[in-house]
C-alpha cells in the first residue's frame, strides 16, 4: 500500500517535471516564433527593435509610451522594460562590467547623481548624442552631470526642482502669510519652525536620518558640493556644508523634525497631517495630493537658499535622464530621443497634462500646459512657478562619489549629533573618503 | 556489520564488490562535483584574480595585494566585520536555542493545534521581505506599537529609538534576523526529530528521566548531525547577512548596521563600482567562514 | 504539575504564534486598503481589496511573472532534490578519504558571498549563449542552473543520512537489489520527512531568489514575481495597497507548499522507521 503510494507520487512528479520542462522549452520557441514574426513584418524598410529600460509604470515609463506615439516613424519599434531604478544600477554594473553587451538596452534611464559613475566607469559603453539635439534648449543646472569630457551622452529628462511645501493652515496659526514664505533663507525656515512647533505643536518636517538629501537640497542652493569640479573630496573647509550642517543640527536637536525609518512613513507624515512642511523635488506633489481631504491646505514656496552670496532660492533632488547604449541601433534610438524628448514642445505639453512629468526642455513652459492653476495648491500655477525656479538651480557638478561620501559624512554626522565638533568631524570624514576614493 | 555478510560469502568477491561500490559511489556525486565546480569553483577563481585588481568599472589594473591592505585601513569595513561578528555571537545560538525547543515542543504527539503552530512559526520565513521590512519599520518606530506596548507595561519611561539610535538598531536587526529564521530552522529539527527511534523516549521515561534530560541526553546527542549542520548554515547565512539590514536600516544609522555583505553591495552598485576592491572583500567573508566553520566541525566531534 | 506544564506549553507556543502571525495578518489587512491607509498602518480591514486586485491584473503582468516563478521554482526543487540527495547518500554511504576530501572542497563553495561570484557567472552565461542558447542569457534555464547543484542540499542530506539506518542498505543488498535500486527503492521512501523538508526549502529558495534571475532575465515575459514587487515599490508615488496585494499573492504558494509538505512532520505517522 505505501510503496503503491509513493510509486504513484513519484509518476506525479515525473510526470510534473517533464511538463515542466516542455512548458520552458515551449516558452523559448514562443519568444523566437515572435521575434521572426516581427522580422517578417518588416520585409521591405529596415524596422529597427529598440529596448528601453526604465522604472516608474506612473512616471517614466508613461512619459517614454507617449512618446513613441509622437515619434512617426513606421519602421522604429521599442520595447519598454520596466525594471526598479536600483536593478537597472545593478543590471547595467553586471552587464557593462563582464564585457558583454548581449542583452543589454539601447535606451536606459539613469539618475543624473549616478550618470558620471557610469559614464566614467565604462568610457565606450555610452553613445554621444550631442548632435541629435540642442543643449542650450535644456535648463543648465543638467548639462553637467550629463556630460562628460565635453561630449553630451545624455538627453536630460525630468526635473527635480525643490519647492517648499506647506499647510497653509498650520503656517497660519502660527502667525505667517504666503509672502512671508517666499525666498527665505534656512536660517529663517529654522526660526519659523521653531514658532510652529511652539504654537501649533506640530513638527515642521519629516526627515530619514539615513537619507541626507536635506543637505544636498541646502548645498545646491549656493552651487556646491561635496566634491569640486576637478573631482577632489570637499568636506572640511566647505562653507555652505558647515551652515547646512548646523540647520540641520538645530531642527534635529530642537524636536522641529519627525523621524522617520522608511518612504512609506515619510508619506504618511504629511498625508496624516502631522507635519507643516514638505520642502523636496517637485515629485513629491502626487503623493501629497494623494490625501484629497487636505485639498486646498497646502501652497508651495520657493526653496529656502543658505544665507551666502550667489545663492539662489532654487535647488534640485532627483531628477533623471536618458542614454544610449553603443550597441546596434544606436543612431536610432538617439533620433528617437532628439525628435521626442529633444525638440517637441507640443509633447511636453502633453506630458505635464497626461503623466504630470515636468521636463527640463526650457521652450515647452511657454506652452498652454504649464498655466494650469491647481486647486490643491489653492489655485497656485504650481507647474509654471516650479519650472521657473528651475532655470534658477544652480549648476553643480556631482562627480562620481556622492553616495560614497554620504556613507562616510552620515556615521560622522551620527556623532556630531551627539557633541562632536563640527570641524573634527568634518576633517575625520575628509581624512576617510580621501582614503577611500584616491 | 558488514562482517557478518563477508562471513556467508568467498573471500574474493568482497574486494571487487568494494571497489564496484566506491567506483558506483562516485557516480552518486559526479553530478554534484561537476556542477559545483563550473557554477561556484570556476567563478570563485575569477573573483580571486578580480580581488587582484583595482579601479571604477571596467578599467580594473592589477594592483597585487593591495586591496587587501586597503583593507585594514577601511574603517567602514572595519565597523562592518566588528558589526557581523557582533550578530553572528549574539543572534545564532538564541535562534537555534529557540528553533530547539518549538521543535520538541512540537513533536509532542499529544499536543493539541500543532499543525497551526507549526505553520505559525514557520510563517515568517515565507513572508516577503519587502513586506516584513515595512512593517517592522513600522512596529519598530519611535510611536510605534512596540514602543507602547513597553511603555503601558511600564517597562520604560520614553519611546526607545529602536532604528534611529546606533545601539538599539542592532537590536533590531537582530530580532528581526531571528523573527525571521527561527521557524527555517525548526523545520530541520522536526523533520530529524520523525527519524528518530520513539522507543528510546520510552525507556527513558520508563527509567524516571525527566523532561529536561531526555532533550539533554536522549534528543540533542540524537540531533547532533543537523545540529552542526544548521549552526554552520547560519554561520555562514549571518555572515553573509543582507536582505534584513538592506531592508531594514541599510545600514544605518552611519554605518551602525552595516555588514560585511552589505559593503560588497554598496562597493559594487552603490558607490562608483569597485569590483576588484568588493571580491576582497568577499574572500575575507570565505576565510572567517572556512575557520568558524572548522571550529564548529572540531567542536561538535565530527566523527570518523 | 504536568497540567501546569502543557498550560505554560500552550502559552508560550501562542505567543510564539501570534508574534510569529501577525505580519502576515497585515499584509492581509492592507490589502484591503487604500496606498494612503496603509502607510498610516490602519488596522483594520478596508474596502478596496478588489480595487487593489483590478490594479494589479492592469498595471502588471501577474499572471505571467506567477508562472514563470512556479516553473523555475518547480524544475528547481525536483532537480535539488534529485541530485542533492543522491551526492549527500553517496558521499555518506560510500565513505572514502577521497570523498571526504571533495566533500570539504564543494562545502567551500557555500562560503563565498553570491554578489561575488555573480559578475563572473554573468560572463559564463554570456559565453554559453553563444553556443547553446537555450540555456543562455534570458531563459528561464540560466535562471535556475547555477543553483540546482548547491553544497548546501548535499550538505542536508549527507547529515541526514548520518541518521538513516544502514542496515537497511546491507539489507537491500542481500534482497538482490543494485547500489541504485537501494537508494530508489528504499532510501527515497525511509527518508520522506527529509524530502519533505528539503523541498519546503527549496522551493522557497527557489520561489524569493532575487539577484540571480534579475541580472540574467531581461525580457519582461520572463519576469519572476521578486522583480515584479520590486518594480512595484520603484516609483515616486508607490501604491502600498496594491504592492501589499502583489505581496499576498507571492506568499500564498510558499505558505501553501509548506502546509501540504508538514504532514510529514506529525510525529510517529510514519511508525518507527528502524522497526
Amino acid at each position: 500500500m505505501k510503496q503503491s503510494l509513493s510509486k504513484k507520487l513519484w509518476l506525479l512528479l515525473v510526470a510534473l517535471f517533464t511538463a515542466a520542462i516542455l512548458v520552458a522549452c515551449g516558452d523559448d520557441t514562443d519568444g523566437e516564433n515572435a521575434d521572426s514574426d516581427g522580422g517578417e513584418d518588416a520585409s521591405g524598410g529596415e524596422t529597427t527593435d529598440i529596448i528601453a529600460w526604465a522604472w516608474d509604470q506612473n512616471f517614466n515609463i508613461a512619459a517614454l509610451n507617449l512618446a513613441n506615439e509622437y515619434y512617426e516613424n513606421e519602421d522604429f519599434n521599442m520595447e519598454i522594460v520596466e525594471n526598479a531604478q536600483d536593478d537597472i544600477v545593478q543590471k547595467l554594473n553586471t552587464g557593462l562590467s563582464s564585457g558583454t553587451m548581449k542583452g543589454m538596452p539601447n535606451i536606459v534611464l539613469i539618475e543624473d547623481q549616478r550618470a558620471q559613475s557610469f559614464l566614467q566607469s565604462y568610457p565606450d559603453a555610452f553613445y554621444p548624442i550631442g548632435d541629435y539635439f540642442n543643449t542650450e534648449d535644456f535648463a543648465e543646472y543638467k548639462i553637467a552631470p550629463t556630460s562628460l569630457d565635453g561630449k553630451q551622452y545624455g538627453l536630460p529628462f525630468d526635473t527635480g526642482a525643490t519647492g517648499f511645501f506647506y499647510r497653509t493652515d498650520y503656517l497660519e496659526e502660527a502667525g505667517y502669510t504666503h509672502d512671508d514664505l517666499v525666498n527665505i533663507t534656512w536660517a529663517q525656515f529654522v526660526d519659523i519652525a521653531k514658532d510652529v512647533k511652539e504654537k501649533t505643536g506640530h513638527p515642521m518636517l519629516a526627515l530619514d536620518p539615513n537619507d541626507l538629501g536635506i543637505l544636498r537640497v541646502m548645498m545646491q542652493t549656493t552651487g556646491t558640493w561635496y566634491t569640486t569640479e576637478d573631482g577632489k573630496i570637499n568636506l572640511v573647509d566647505n562653507e555652505p556644508l558647515k551652515l547646512a550642517l548646523q540647520h540641520y543640527k538645530e531642527l534635529m536637536s530642537n524636536d522641529l523634525v519627525h523621524l522617520v525609518s522608511d518612504w512609506s512613513q515619510y508619506l504618511a507624515a504629511f498625508n496624516s497631517g502631522d507635519v507643516a512642511s514638505v520642502p523636496a523635488g517637485n515629485w513629491i506633489a502626487p503623493s501629497i495630493e494623494a490625501e484629497a481631504s487636505q485639498s486646498g491646505l497646502w501652497k508651495v514656496a520657493p526653496t529656502p537658499r543658505l544665507d551666502m552670496e550667489g545663492a539662489a532660492n532654487a535647488s534640485n533632488q532627483g531628477g533623471s535622464s536618458w542614454y544610449v547604449l553603443n550597441i546596434d541601433g544606436k543612431e536610432a534610438a538617439a533620433e528617437f530621443l532628439g525628435k521626442t524628448f529633444g525638440s517637441n514642445s507640443e509633447f511636453y505639453q502633453e506630458l505635464l497634462t497626461e503623466v504630470g512629468a515636468i521636463g527640463t526642455y526650457k521652450p515647452a513652459s511657454e506652452g498652454d500646459a504649464y498655466q494650469y492653476e491647481n486647486e490643491y495648491f489653492g489655485g497656485q500655477k504650481v507647474i509654471y512657478e516650479i519650472s521657473q525656479w528651475m532655470e534658477e538651480i544652480p549648476q553643480v557638478d556631482y562627480g562620481m562619489n556622492t553616495y560614497g561620501i554620504e556613507d562616510i559624512l552620515s556615521a560622522e554626522i551620527q556623532q556630531y549629533l551627539d557633541g562632536k565638533s563640527l570641524e573634527d568631524m568634518l576633517a575625520d570624514a575628509q581624512a576617510q573618503a580621501e582614503n577611500q576614493f584616491k | 556489520m558488514s562482517q557478518s555478510i563477508n562471513t556467508t560469502s568467498n573471500q574474493k568477491k568482497p574486494i571487487l564488490q568494494r571497489l564496484k561500490r566506491n567506483y558506483i559511489g562516485w557516480l552518486f556525486i559526479l553530478l554534484s562535483i561537476i556542477g559545483i565546480s563550473l557554477f561556484y569553483f570556476y567563478p570563485m577563481i575569477q573573483a580571486f584574480l578580480l580581488s587582484l585588481q583595482s579601479g571604477m568599472g571596467a578599467n580594473l589594473d592589477y594592483v597585487g595585494f593591495d586591496n587587501y591592505v586597503r583593507l585594514f585601513n577601511d574603517p567602514t569595513f572595519i565597523t562592518a566585520l566588528t558589526n557581523t561578528v557582533l550578530y553572528l555571537l549574539i543572534q545564532v545560538p538564541v535562534m537555534i536555542v529557540l528553533a530547539l525547543i518549538f521543535s520538541v515542543l512540537l513533536n509532542d504527539p499529544t499536543l493539541k493545534f500543532k499543525g497551526f503552530f507549526r505553520t505559525a512559526i514557520f510563517l515568517p520565513a515565507v513572508t516577503s521581505l519587502v513586506a516584513y521590512a515595512v512593517i517592522f519599520k513600522y512596529l519598530f518606530g519611535n510611536n510605534g506599537l512596540v514602543n507602547d506596548f513597553l511603555i503601558n507595561l511600564n517597562l520604560i519611561s520614553s519611546p526607545i529609538a529602536w532604528l534611529s539610535d546606533p545601539f538599539w538598531a542592532k537590536v533590531t536587526i537582530i530580532i528581526a534576523i531571528t523573527w525571521r529564521w527561527t521557524g527555517y530552522n525548526m523545520i530541520f529539527y522536526l523533520s530529524a526529530l520523525q527519524n528518530v527511534d520513539r522507543s528510546m523516549y520510552e525507556a527513558a521515561r520508563i527509567d524516571g528521566a525527566s523532561a529536561f534530560q531526555q532533550f539533554f541526553f536522549i534528543t540533542i546527542p540524537l540531533l547532533k548531525p543537523i545540529i552542526l549542520f544548521t549552526s554552520i548554515v547560519s554561520t555562514i547565512g549571518t555572515l553573509q547577512l543582507f536582505d534584513e539590514v538592506m531592508n531594514i536600516t541599510s545600514g544605518g544609522p552611519g554605518n551602525s548596521t552595516m555588514t560585511i555583505s552589505m559593503y560588497i553591495y554598496n562597493l559594487s552598485f552603490e558607490y562608483t563600482p569597485d569590483f576588484g576592491y568588493a571580491a576582497t572583500v568577499s574572500y575575507v567573508i570565505l576565510i572567517l567562514v572556512v575557520i568558524l566553520s572548522f571550529i564548529q566541525f572540531k567542536v561538535a566531534g565530527d566523527k570518523e | 504539575m504536568k497540567k501546569i506544564k502543557r498550560v505554560f506549553t500552550y502559552i508560550f507556543l501562542s505567543i510564539a504564534s501570534l508574534v510569529s502571525i501577525f505580519p502576515f495578518l497585515w499584509m492581509l489587512i492592507s490589502m484591503t486598503n487604500k496606498s494612503v491607509d496603509v502607510t498610516a498602518g490602519r488596522l483594520l480591514p478596508g474596502g478596496h481589496l478588489i480595487e487593489n486586485i483590478n490594479k494589479l491584473i492592469e498595471q502588471t503582468q501577474i499572471g505571467i511573472a506567477l508562472w514563470n516563478s512556479f516553473i523555475i521554482a518547480i524544475i528547481t526543487t525536483i532537480l535539488t532534490l534529485l541530485i542533492g540527495s543522491l551526492a549527500g547518500y553517496g558521499f555518506e554511504i560510500y565513505r572514502s578519504k577521497g570523498k571526504d576530501m571533495i566533500f570539504s572542497i564543494l562545502i567551500l563553495s557555500m562560503m563565498i558571498p553570491f554578489a561575488a561570484i555573480m559578475i563572473p557567472l554573468y560572463r559564463l552565461f554570456g559565453r554559453i549563449s553563444a553556443d547553446a542558447p537555450f540555456i543562455g542569457l534570458d531563459t528561464l534555464a540560466a535562471a535556475f542552473l547555477p543553483t540546482i547543484i548547491t553544497a548546501f542540499f548535499i550538505f542536508f542530506f549527507r547529515q541526514n543520512t548520518k541518521m538513516f539506518a544502514r542496515e537497511l542498505v546491507e539489507a537491500g543488498r542481500i534482497d538482490g537489489l543494485s547500489e541504485w535500486g537501494i537508494f530508489f527503492r528504499i532510501y527515497m521512501p525511509t527518508m520522506k520527512t527529509t524530502y519533505a523538508a528539503a523541498s519546503i526549502i527549496a522551493f522557497m529558495n527557489s520561489w524569493n531568489n532575487y539577484l540571480w534571475p534579475l541580472v540574467v532575465l531581461q525580457s519582461p515575459e520572463k519576469q519572476t514575481i521578486p522583480l515584479l514587487i520590486s518594480n512595484l515599490g520603484a516609483g515616486y508615488t508607490p501604491d502600498y495597497g496594491v504592492i501589499m496585494t502583489a505581496i499576498v499573492v507571492a506568499t500564498l504558494p510558499t505558505a501553501l507548499v509548506f502546509f501540504l509538505m508538514q504532514r510529514y512532520f506529525v510525529a510517529g505517522m510514519m511508525g518507527s522507521v528502524k522497526g
